[in-house]
């Protein structure tokens, strides 16, 4: 029995004891332990508090709406950017392919990926140029600074983050990368530290730095790239002012579109017409907009299109899954990078095959490129025949299929008569739609021909189509429909076909659209025309008559039923057409409205009713609107009605008192509901059916008011904190509600109409073309260098004096001089202008500066185009990379602009007096005429002895000189001078640095100094003969002696006479004795010479003495320093191997990646 | 150059010159006007228009205005919106209201704050008068949080033909103005009115009100009409009175109307024109003045980039223009819909467009 073990206790895992143990093992290990953290002392609790409010304090900002939809954002751009073979590429490399599971052969321009359900990630590389690194700071919502873990930190790290400091600092990453060639563990930590704590120091204390170790595999280590991805998947981004306030777009495609004929008839010297591809940012881009893209110009944006998301965001069917689904993971978007074996360049699309080609291959699955290249070799046929074979049917249902005679025609024609038929093949395309159907079926093989010809991405990126799936249509179609494309098969393709469509159709055709939707512009139209005839009648014309084809007859049942149903659905007239889209004077519209019937007599009249009908209309016209009055003049017959007592009563319920229905009209009584008047007007609108109605909607109304009331009262009584928001909280509700609004109200509008009204909002796909850019960005084109298109505000478009606040750079080693050019980043632009340095002289006037103050900021005035005040630019001197040192010269902020300045610089006008009198003196050489001297009559002067005076009035002889008053008598011998200030205007220079229109874009050069030239032309300074330094000889000054008359003398008094001693005659009693010493006397003064004698001696030998033991120091010294040059050359020595290292490594990597591309030294 | 760049703006013919003159001031787009008057007997440009002119150069620096010899053709190339103090006088031929409407809309966009004299006619029967402005003007520029240090002194009131008036305007910047969201035009809660007899018996403003409030009290027990008696220097050079009244509603719509003595009529005939033309005004609808439409509109256009919503009645001619002319100066097109879209007899319009975002540049920060 005893040895039985005893059962061990087990216990109970439910019921009220296991619950109670439970439930006070957590609270005691979980628990907050409100004690522990108490303040321990009245005073304590105080600071915790203050602390805790100060805390709060810091997570505010000031409230700053948000322009990007929250819908639909842009892709966010991350920009990686460091020094030359710090790993950019890689980086870039492996995070594309931890995002979209591909690698990249070569990165080139902007690469767009799908990150997230609501996110999308727009990569661009920088490469080491400083005006790719300006333009890349403008744009980035992100920043991957990469550093060289193992070399430290380069000049180009810490200007750029200068640039980026003076254009909103977006939010740094660092990223620390070679790492790995740093062997010492405790090397490594040490470095790590220091960099860090220089990271922290330029950015922000706490900024976020990474470490990547080595490479594998041509990748960072998965795992670091995964965390970097996770960093930079959480960021958020608050909006910069400037890029809130201006639409951008970052480029990642370009097409020139210009006729072929022309580039080859001008030699490729004519300007182009460009598009630029590219997601939306900032705000919403308006029509009409002038854009300015940097390294370029200023250009006008001719059109924009939407387009279909070429890289669109996951839709509804996956968003239910909390994670992205594979098959977007795939997405991306890189036409100037090497996806899938190809690129997009400006007009051709490269194929990358790897290996060797052969057709017939068919086991081997083929890349995208190879199967292009393949169909197009199974062609057959030429276009002529594909077009002449092809069967086109305007209409689903037309039986005859139109015919075509491939004459020879299509071989010559005009220009603009075949920008014309790309823009009736556009329209034709958009417009169609479901008609389109039977055209490309028609035409099976052309369509197909024309796939294969065309260089454009919907058949060359097939993975993503296949991935997408029928969904991913949307991505895809779009594009391929709006291009107007540079190929000459197409344009021709494109005429032949409008030649076939429109062969027949005299014009109306592309009116027909505006007929479906609005009748009154399409009278419009045909009033401009002079035809003029009612609606009806017309499409009676064009069903009636026989001789026209079958589907245009189609086309006018069609009209009218469109007509028809259009009419009965609005009865009321669209003012936005009528305003917008016609022609009609304000007069007419007006007219129009009052009796509809006016105009449409008129129209049924014939054409000579019609003239003079219009004759007399204008003259109306001129008597009306002569005056430009806002007050309408009262018609007095018109307001003759108002006697009428019902049409008084009928406004009753326009007022307060006016009762909540017209049935009950009397007013005093409904005068208590005074607060409530705005349920009363939406009840007044709504009944008026019966009276029991009418109670029930005012028992209602009243319940509804006390419901209102209550729940004010409850709010109030309840919690009155609670309803109150603090100003922050206020202003950003009033933020969200606007953005609500905004939302609201255009959502039911159409695509065009709304693009019309708010412009394209951030985040749409578009294109923009580009006119008249110069052929050097073409020809020049390079997509390692970011192309920007930056809208401009009207008053950005202008030009002005700029004055600004600025300061010389710290580490800029020169200082700035007045009327030297200065290359500007401010707003978009990037110009080379020349200010004038000025500074405040006591609230009076702007004293020109010569040079700018150290350390203080100045004010500076230059000719340019017009920034907002507050917007930040930073100044360069050079912009090419061979600058020694560093290349930021400035920084500043705009403070004001206008038409003319006030900087004056200080003028002094001399004078001498030719005649003095008492305390009045004649001055000449100050002035050349009497009128100058009348103009500074009253003005100050002074000598340079400091007497102080006035000018009185010019003097007849010699011409331009003055009588002037001192306050004490002049010498003739002083200078008189009179301080004046001269003003001086800054010189209208303006020269926009055009980078990207030079081949070798780095090499940009602008106005150079009168120095710089003179030294690169090896010319001497030409030197002035009386500029020359010569000695100066002052002969010393005789003065006569003064000579009184005797007569005056005799009159003196004793004091006053001069008293002039005759030399001595007679020998005095000294002279007369000669001098003997004594005995003892002799002997001192040999004694005293004795003793002077050997102090001298002692003195020399001490010096002696002396001399020798500095030379013994003096050697001790020399010792030292030779010991101390041999430490530094040993230093200099260590750092030149590791510089040596470095760019050993860099060569290597070059042999490896001979496409890199790298500073030209 | 690039400056060369910016097209001018072609427009023929003399109407609608205040407005489009003030559009490329604004905008910084030249304008260029010719067929002004050209078939005219007397053609070019009214001494008016040329004092305008000659205002708007001293208002803004770098304005360049060219006139062409026959008067027919001016170009205008605008320079900034300077303000300051300045003073203007006005031919008799137009009363001041000529002049203020179009320094109204730009005053608020100056460099420095405006301080304005004009000299002149103070209330015709073609332009608003100095009391409308005053009351109603100014209170439609606060709805844009316009406000801190808006004010009309009327100092002497001039009535035609030999005028002798003075007013002073000032007004302050601003950096951007908000947007406004005016859809409830509410109903009408009170009604106020200034009765003004000048050179004439005290007695004319009392009868002027006595006849106004007959018609009036009927709707409403708020209405407070003030006899305004200027005397001596102050009331100017000829006599004439004038009755002007307003609306208020209870959203804060205003609703005007006034009428300026004529020859041969009695101050009661003139006080029932004026309270007639209010209840037609009033009848109109809408949360907006009909005269000041334009003003409103263009604030729209020009406030923070966000949606602008306002319900008024049909657009006057000068409304339909001014919107056109927008449209090429700044590229903003209205969506104008019916405001009440089941009531099909309901003519008042609702006017939404997306504001430019337009930025104060002219403001200083030195």
């Amino acid at each position: 029995m005893d040895d039985r073990a005893h059962k061990a206790h087990r216990p109970s895992q439910s019921g009220a004891k296991a619950e109670k143990k439970k439930g006070k093992g957590k609270e005691k290990q979980k628990g907050f332990n409100e004690k522990a953290f108490a303040p321990k002392s009245g005073i304590r609790a105080d600071r915790q508090g203050r602390r805790n409010v100060e805390r709060d304090q810091t997570r505010l900002h000031v409230p700053l709406v948000n322009r990007t939809p929250d819908d639909q954002p842009p892709p966010v751009i991350v920009a990686v950017v460091g020094p030359p073979g710090v790993g950019k590429t890689t980086l870039l490399k492996s995070l594309v392919r931890r995002y979209t599971k591909q690698t990249l052969n070569q990165v080139q321009g902007p690469v767009t990926v799908v990150s997230g359900k609501k996110k999308r990630i727009t990569f661009i590389e920088c490469n080491n140029d400083l005006n790719s690194m300006i333009d890349i700071a403008k744009i980035a919502d992100l920043v991957l600074l990469m550093v060289d873990g193992s070399y430290g930190f380069e000049m180009e790290t810490f200007e750029f983050l200068n640039i980026l400091q003076s254009h909103g600092f977006p939010k740094v990453i660092g990223v620390l990368s070679h790492l790995d060639l740093v062997k010492k563990a405790a090397t490594l930590r040490d470095t790590k530290k220091a960099l860090k704590k220089r990271f922290w120091t330029e950015i922000y204390q706490g900024a976020k730095l990474f470490y990547l170790s080595g490479v594998l595999n041509g990748r960072y280590p998965d795992t670091e790239i995964l965390n970097l991805s996770r960093f930079i998947s959480v960021m958020k981004f608050r909006p910069l002012v400037f890029r809130n306030s201006h639409p951008y777009l970052l480029a990642d495609r370009l097409e020139d579109l210009t006729p072929r004929e022309q580039i080859r008839e001008s030699k490729g010297k004519c300007d182009r017409t460009v598009t630029l591809y590219g997601y939306l940012r900032g705000t919403n881009l308006r029509l009409g907009t002038k854009v300015h893209v940097p390294g370029v110009g200023d250009l006008d944006a001719k059109s924009v299109t939407k387009l279909g998301d070429p890289c669109p965001l996951p839709d509804a069917e996956s968003e239910k899954r909390r994670k992205l689904s594979e098959k977007k993971k795939l997405l991306i978007h890189a036409p100037m990078s090497d996806v899938g074996g190809v690129i997009y360049d400006k007009d051709a699309v490269y194929i990358n095959v790897p290996g060797s080609f052969t057709r017939g291959n068919t086991d081997i699955p083929q890349g995208e490129g190879e199967r292009m290249v393949m169909d197009l070799q199974d062609v057959g046929a030429t276009l002529e025949d594909a077009v002449a074979r092809s069967q086109i049917k305007l209409f689903g249902s037309s039986s005859k299929p139109l015919a075509v005679d491939p004459g020879p025609s299509r071989q010559h024609y005009s220009d603009d008569e075949e920008s014309g038929s790309d823009e009736e093949g556009v329209e034709h395309d958009l417009d169609e739609g479901s008609e389109d159907e039977g055209f490309d079926e028609g035409s099976g093989v052309e369509e197909n021909f024309e796939s294969q010809i065309d260089s454009e991405e919907d058949e060359l990126s097939e993975p993503e189509d296949n991935e997408v799936g029928e969904e991913g249509d949307r991505g895809r179609s779009a594009p391929r429909v709006v291009r107007r494309s540079t190929h000459d098969y197409k344009s021709k393709l494109d005429r032949q076909s409008k030649d076939v469509e429109y062969a027949e159709s005299d014009s109306d055709l592309g009116d027909q659209d505006e007929e479906d939707d609005l009748e009154d512009s399409r009278r419009v139209h045909f009033d401009e025309e002079g035809v003029d005839i009612q609606s009806d009648e017309d499409e009676e014309e064009i069903s009636g008559g026989e001789e026209v084809p079958q589907w245009k007859a189609n086309l006018g049942a069609k009209a009218l039923a469109a007509y028809e149903q259009h009419s009965r659905r609005k009865k009321r007239k669209d003012w936005i057409s009528l305003i917008y889209n016609s022609s009609l004077s304000p007069e007419q519209i007006l007219e129009r409205e009052d009796n509809p019937n006016a105009l449409q007599d008129r129209d049924d009249d014939d054409m000579a009713d019609e003239f003079f009908a219009v004759k007399s209309r204008s003259g109306v016209n001129a008597e009306d609107e002569d005056k430009d009055m806002s007050k309408e003049p009262l018609n007095e017959d018109d307001l003759k009605r108002w006697e009428d007592e019902e049409l008084l009563d009928s406004i009753r319920k326009l007022f307060i008192t006016g009762g909540s229905s017209e049935a009950q009209p009397n007013g005093d009584d409904a005068y208590e509901d005074l607060e409530g008047g705005d349920f009363e007007d939406l009840e007044a609108q709504g009944d008026g059916e019966g009276e029991a109605q009418a109670e029930d909607s005012e028992a209602a109304v009243l319940a509804a008011k006390k419901e209102a009331l209550k729940r004010k009262f409850d709010e109030q009584y309840d919690d009155p904190e609670s309803s109150k928001m603090d100003f922050y909280e206020e202003k950003k509700d009033e933020m969200a509600r606007q953005l609500e609004v905004n939302r609201a109200e255009f959502e039911d509008v159409d695509e065009e109409a709304r693009a019309l009204v708010e412009g394209y909002r951030p985040g749409t796909y578009v294109r923009i073309e580009l006119a008249d850019v110069p052929c050097e960005m073409i020809e020049n084109f390079d997509p390692t260098y970011p192309i920007i298109i930056g809208g401009l505000l009207p008053a950005e478009e202008r030009f002005g004096y700029l004055q600004v606040r600025i300061k010389r750079h710290r580490w800029y080693t020169k200082t700035l001089k007045t009327n030297d050019p200065l290359i500007f980043s401010l707003g978009w632009r990037r110009f080379q202008s020349i200010p004038i340095y000025s500074l405040d002289d006591h609230s009076i006037r702007m004293r020109m500066l010569k040079y700018t103050p150290e350390h203080m900021h100045c004010y500076a005035t230059f000719y340019g185009p017009v920034a907002l005040p507050n917007t930040g630019f930073c100044t360069f001197n050079s912009l090419s990379g061979s600058t020694p040192g560093f290349r930021v010269s400035a920084t500043g902020v705009v403070l004001d602009i206008d038409r003319s300045t006030k900087i004056v610089k200080k003028l002094k006008l001399t004078g001498v007096p030719y005649k003095i009198f008492k305390n009045t003196a004649f001055i000449k050489d100050m002035f050349n005429s009497a009128l100058e001297v009348a103009k500074f009559e009253g003005a100050n002067i002074r000598t340079v002895s400091g007497i102080r005076g006035q000018i009185k009035k010019a003097l007849a002889k010699p011409e331009g000189s003055f009588r002037a008053t001192f306050e004490d008598k002049l010498l003739m011998s002083d200078i008189v001078f009179l301080r004046a200030w001269y003003s001086i205007q800054p010189r209208k220079f303006y020269n926009p640095v055009t980078s990207l229109l030079l081949s070798n874009k780095g090499a940009w050069q602008g106005m150079r100094l009168t120095g710089q030239v003179r030294h690169e032309e090896g010319v001497k300074t030409p030197l002035n003969v009386n500029s020359t330094y010569k000695k100066v000889e002052r002969s010393a000054r005789r003065f006569n002696p003064l000579k009184v008359p005797k007569k005056l003398q005799s009159n003196l008094p004793y004091a006053s006479k001069p008293k002039v001693i005759k030399p001595q005659q007679r020998q005095t009693y000294m002279q007369k004795r000669a001098v003997v010493l004594e005995p003892e006397e002799k002997k001192a003064i040999a004694l005293l010479q004795q003793i002077r004698a050997l102090r001298k001696d002692q003195v020399v030998r001490r010096r002696e003495k002396q001399n020798e033991r500095k030379e013994v120091h003096r050697k001790k010294v020399a010792k030292e320093e030779a010991k101390k040059s041999e430490k530094d050359k040993e230093k200099r020595k260590e750092y030149m191997r590791a510089a040596g290292m470095k760019s050993k490594r860099e060569t290597e990597k070059e042999e490896g990646r001979s496409s890199k591309r790298r500073r030209k030294e | 150059m690039l400056s060369t760049m910016t097209s001018v703006l072609h427009f023929s013919g003399h109407q609608y010159l205040r407005h489009r003159l003030v559009l490329s001031i604004l905008s910084g787009k030249p304008l260029k006007i010719d067929k002004i008057r050209s078939d005219d007997k007397n053609p070019g440009l009214r001494d008016y228009e040329v004092s305008l002119l000659r205002l708007l150069e001293r208002v803004t620096n770098g304005t360049i205005i060219e006139i062409s010899v026959t008067g027919t053709a001016i170009l205008l190339k605008p320079g900034i919106i300077a303000g300051g103090s300045i003073t203007h006088e006005c031919p008799l031929s137009r009363s001041v209201g000529y002049f203020l409407e179009p320094i109204i809309m730009l005053a608020p966009f100056a460099k420095k704050p405006m301080h304005l004299t004009l000299r002149g006619i103070t209330s015709d029967d073609q332009d608003l008068s100095v009391d409308l402005i005053r009351t109603v003007t100014l209170p439609h520029l606060q709805l844009f949080g316009i406000s801190d240090g808006l004010e009309l002194r009327i100092k002497k009131r001039g009535s035609p033909p030999v005028g002798g008036g003075e007013v002073q305007f000032l007004c302050p910047i601003v950096k951007q103005i908000k947007t406004v969201n005016f859809v409830d035009p509410g109903r009408i809660k009170r009604i106020r009115g200034i009765a003004h007899a000048v050179r004439v018996s005290p007695q004319f403003s009392n009868r002027m009100i006595e006849a106004s409030r007959s018609i009036l009290n009927r709707y409403i027990p708020d209405i407070y009409l003030y006899s305004d008696v200027y005397k001596g220097e102050d009331s100017g050079k000829s006599p004439g009175y004038a009755l002007s009244l307003l609306a208020e509603s209870t959203t804060g719509a205003i609703h005007s109307a006034e009428a300026v003595s004529k020859p041969g009529v009695t101050p009661e005939d003139i006080a029932l024109l004026a309270s007639r033309a209010l209840l037609s005004e009033i009848r109109r609808g809408g949360s907006i003045d009909r005269k000041h439409q334009t003003l409103v509109l263009l604030m729209m256009v020009l406030g923070s980039e966000d949606v602008g919503r306002v319900r008024m009645g049909e657009p006057s001619p000068r409304t339909i223009q001014f919107l056109r002319d927008v449209r090429d100066y700044f590229g903003t097109s209205f969506k104008i819909v019916p405001a009440d879209k089941s009531d099909p007899d309901c003519t008042e319009l609702l006017y939404s467009c997306y504001g430019t975002g337009y930025v104060n540049a002219n403001r200083s920060l030195a």
